[in-house]
This record gives structure tokens, sequence and C-alpha cells, in this order.
């Protein structure tokens, strides 16, 4: 047992914050490129979209990424953790995938996953926990994808230099072209940053600047995260999660989590790794080192509400995809 | 630094701990009255097309254990928002409700389950998990007025999945 992190930690941070405290957390929102996929990958895109919701890649057939990725959630999830197919309590919170393109570390705790194609392959493969339990069965999702004529078609479309190949390669690539589609950039926090003074509310201006105060260390840059690695949490670890010390079997790294993005984050409840707080007040209180006075944290929320982009979570280009197959 | 060490005593004790999970007893757990059927299903065999729905009559208070069918033989009476994969099962059954009020679908799977009237599948009121250790999964539930209801369930990983369909006392 061991209190997350350590004095020096929050001398860094208050340094830190000072570094940032002058740059806006809007200002960057409105103008940071995200990394769109070529138009000559549209078939991959169209693909990856078909396979994000098909539950296919799960070994019995029952879940699919969007079971746990939800357009509504922002791609998120409303649960603390999702178990897997056969049962087994998940461990973490599903994080969101908007603008995951400009993400430069992926997942709560691993470091060393960097693509959206590794990525895929935890829950697809992955058995600490099992999530969808296809470990040792790439023949079988081949089988299953290959008797689907419309699959066909698209694999065709999308990988014509590999003849179409369905395997785990070129079914991963795909996933993570769809991915990248996934821009969210017209919260009213975006527009406001973009000039329109009316998008987002008083209080909402009034918390941006306490969030720039308080928040901003770690959760900065346009997508409010610094894809970095902190133990933040108040409370001592039960060791049950050891976060990046899980990978990198350092000590010092015991209790860290990646900063994840706040943007829809007032539709992605519960917070934290193991979304064990259920509200953003719980989730601010639960930080180290934030102490907000009065109605500071009802103004900080208010702006985080204005990170909901409603544009993002309707978008039918995101959406299950009809049954007609994209390609002919 | 020493304000932000204050605050930090401070705010360990209003911490939102996480949750710890109990491992479950030998014996079935005790359920509410509404659920006391969970633990006795009889069998029933779910429709594979809306049509045919008149042989596969849900019981209000009962709980079942419906055989689908597999996922590529389904005519589904709406389309899922999630229909599982091809090796997956789904089936349909119907229940008639008598008098109005709030009715709960407990099932134990993660199945997509639909509540349809008129073709329209019906917004929950509430959905959740069941009972620790009860074995149901999850739960939603529906505000529904009198009259005869269609459940749709999708994306079953089993061949077989065990429901509850019962009215929720008015708190």
């Amino acid at each position: 047992m061991r209190l997350c992190g350590s004095a020096a930690l929050l001398v860094t941070a208050a340094l830190f914050a000072g570094a940032i405290v002058a740059r806006s957390p809007w200002a960057a929102a409105a103008d940071a490129p995200v990394r769109a996929a070529p138009v000559e990958n549209a078939a991959r895109i169209a693909l990856g979209r078909r396979l994000f919701y098909d539950a296919d890649l799960s070994i019995d057939g029952s879940m699919a990424c969007a079971t746990c990725h939800e357009q509504a959630h922002g791609f998120a999830d409303g649960n603390s953790t999702h178990a897997g197919v056969t049962g087994e309590p998940g461990r973490r919170n599903v994080q969101t995938l908007a603008n995951v393109a400009r993400r430069k570390s992926l997942t709560w705790g691993d470091a060393t996953i960097r693509s959206l194609e590794a990525q895929a392959l935890v829950p697809i493969m992955g058995e600490h926990p099992v999530e969808m339990g296809m470990k040792g069965q790439e023949a079988e999702l081949a089988r299953r994808l290959g008797a689907n004529a419309c699959y066909g078609k698209l694999f065709r479309a999308a990988f014509p230099e590999a003849g179409g190949a369905i395997d785990m390669r070129t079914v991963t690539l795909a996933l993570a072209a769809f991915q990248r589609t996934l821009i969210s950039a017209d919260a009213p926090a975006d527009r406001f940053a973009k000039g329109e003074a009316s998008a987002i509310s008083l209080a909402a201006r009034t918390g941006a600047t306490l969030f720039r105060q308080n928040c901003a260390s770690c959760h900065s840059g346009p997508d409010f995260t610094d894809d970095r690695f902190h133990c933040v949490a108040i409370e001592k670890s039960d060791g049950r999660d050891a976060g990046l010390g899980e990978i990198s079997r350092r000590v010092d790294d015991n209790g860290k989590f990646r900063t994840p993005s706040l943007r829809n984050v007032a539709v992605s409840a519960p917070y934290f790794h193991d979304g064990a707080s259920r509200t953003l007040e719980a989730a601010i209180r639960r930080h180290r080192g934030i102490a907000l006075k009065g109605g500071q944290e009802a103004r900080v929320i208010a702006y985080l509400h204005a990170l909901t982009d409603e544009t993002f979570l309707t978008d039918k280009r995101f959406a299950y995809p009809d049954e007609a197959c994209e390609a002919s | 630094m020493t304000m932000l060490l204050i605050s930090l005593a401070l705010a360990v004790a209003s911490a939102e701990a996480p949750a710890t999970q109990a491992a479950c007893p030998a014996t079935s757990v005790a359920l509410t009255a509404e659920l006391a059927s969970w633990s006795t299903p009889k069998p029933l065999v779910a429709a594979k097309s809306a049509d045919a729905t008149s042989d596969a009559a849900l019981t209000l208070g009962q709980a079942a254990d419906l055989a689908l069918s597999p996922t590529p033989d389904m005519r589904y009476a709406i389309r899922p928002s999630r229909p599982g994969g091809s090796v997956s099962h789904g089936g349909m059954a119907q229940f008639i409700v008598a008098k109005a009020g709030i009715y709960r679908v407990a099932i134990d799977s993660a199945a997509w389950l639909d509540v349809i009237a008129d073709a329209k599948s019906l917004e929950s009121v509430s959905h959740g998990d069941g009972p620790d250790c009860s074995g149901i999964r999850k739960m939603v539930d529906f505000k529904l007025a009198p009259g005869r209801y269609l459940l749709q369930i999708a994306g079953n990983g089993a061949p077989k999945v065990r429901v509850l369909v019962t009215s929720v006392p008015a708190a």
C-alpha cells in the first residue's frame, strides 16, 4: 500500500502549471489539426466503420468495438468498466475515441502502444482481461468475414495491393482508418474559441479560467490531455491496478495512468481509470492538489459541459452503417 | 506549495474510493418478490420472426429459458442497434400487459434487447445491473400501457438466454 505519487510531483506540477497558465485551453482547441485519413482511403474507412460495428470480431459474436465505444457517449461508455465475452469483469473505464488520431499514447497504462492498429489488438485478442476473446482465432475471423459478400468487396477495394486479403493486419488497418475520421471540433468551447462570443455561458468562461489554473498542467492541448502518464488520485492504491508500472515494471510508475481526453466528458461518466468516480464533481475531488472554493467547481463543470460536441455525437458518418453494402 | 499539501490532506478525507467486488456465496442469493421466479425458469422456444410469436408467449413474473436461433436465421421485427455477429443468436417472444405501469426486463447476458410496439422500439426509462450474485446481468425498465408487446433479443453469445419480464412495484 502506498499513497499514489509524491510531494515532489506536486512541486513539479505547480511549476508546470506556471508555465502553461498564459495559454487558453480553448485557444488551442480551435485550430489544432487532426490528421484526417486521405481521400483515397475511403474504401478502407468504410470497411473500418463496418468492422467497428461488427460483433463477429468477438469469439461468440456478442461484442463489437461499438459495444463499448458508443457514439452517444462520445465513443466512450456509460459504465464503470465493461465485462468481456466470458463475463470476466473489465479492469478499466472505456476511453473516448474523439480525435484519437491525435493521441501520442493509447490505453490507460501502456506507453508502448502508440498506433491504433496495435491498440486494436488489445480488446480483440487480449487476455488481461479477456474482452472480445479472439486470441488464436485469426483463421476463424477470416472465415466469418470471408463468408460475407460485402466484406469480400470491401476488402478488395480497401486493400487492392494485398489482393483483398482478410487477416488481422488488414482488419486493424481498416479499424484504424475509420477511427482516424472520428473528429470532434464543434463543441461550444470550440465555437467560442473561433469568436462566437455567445457559444458558452459566463459561468463556463469563468470555469475555463479556473480550469486553466487548476487542471491544464495535465489536461492540456486541443483535446485536454498531455498524452502522458500521471499519478493524480488522492486515495491509496489498493494494488489491484499498478497502471503504467504494470508494463514498465518501474516502481515509480505504479499508480500512473494516462491523462484522459476531456472532449465530450459530460456524456461519458463515470470517470477515472477504474470508473469509480460517478460524477464530474467526484472526479474533480479525486484529484490531488485541486481545491476549488465556493462555486468554482460548478463553473469548471459548466466549462466541461461546453466540451460536448453534439455534431460529433450525432454525425451519421460515424454511426452504425446501413445494411446496404458500400461496395458494388 | 504548503497550501497544495493542505488541500491534499483535506481532499483525502472526501475521496470517492473505488468499489471492491465481493465474492459470491455458494448458495443462491435471495431476490425480491418480483424477481423470485428467476431461479425457476420454464423452457420456451423463441420465435425467428415477428409473425411467429404466438407460440412464444412470456408470462409476466415467470422467468423463462429462451432457446434462440442463429442470427443469420433471424427475421427481426426491427433492425437491432446491435444485431450481433454471424455466430451469435437471437429470438423474439411476446407478452401482454393488462395494467399500465413500469415493467422490467431482466436477462442473464449482455444481449441487445428491444421492447417493440407498433413496429417501434420503445425508449427505456432506466437500466442497470442485476442484484449482485443473482445471475441477472442486466435489467431494463419500460413504462408500458395495456397491450401486446414484442421482446426482441439480438446478439446473444449463447443459444439460450434466461429472461424475466415483471412489473416493478411503485416506490
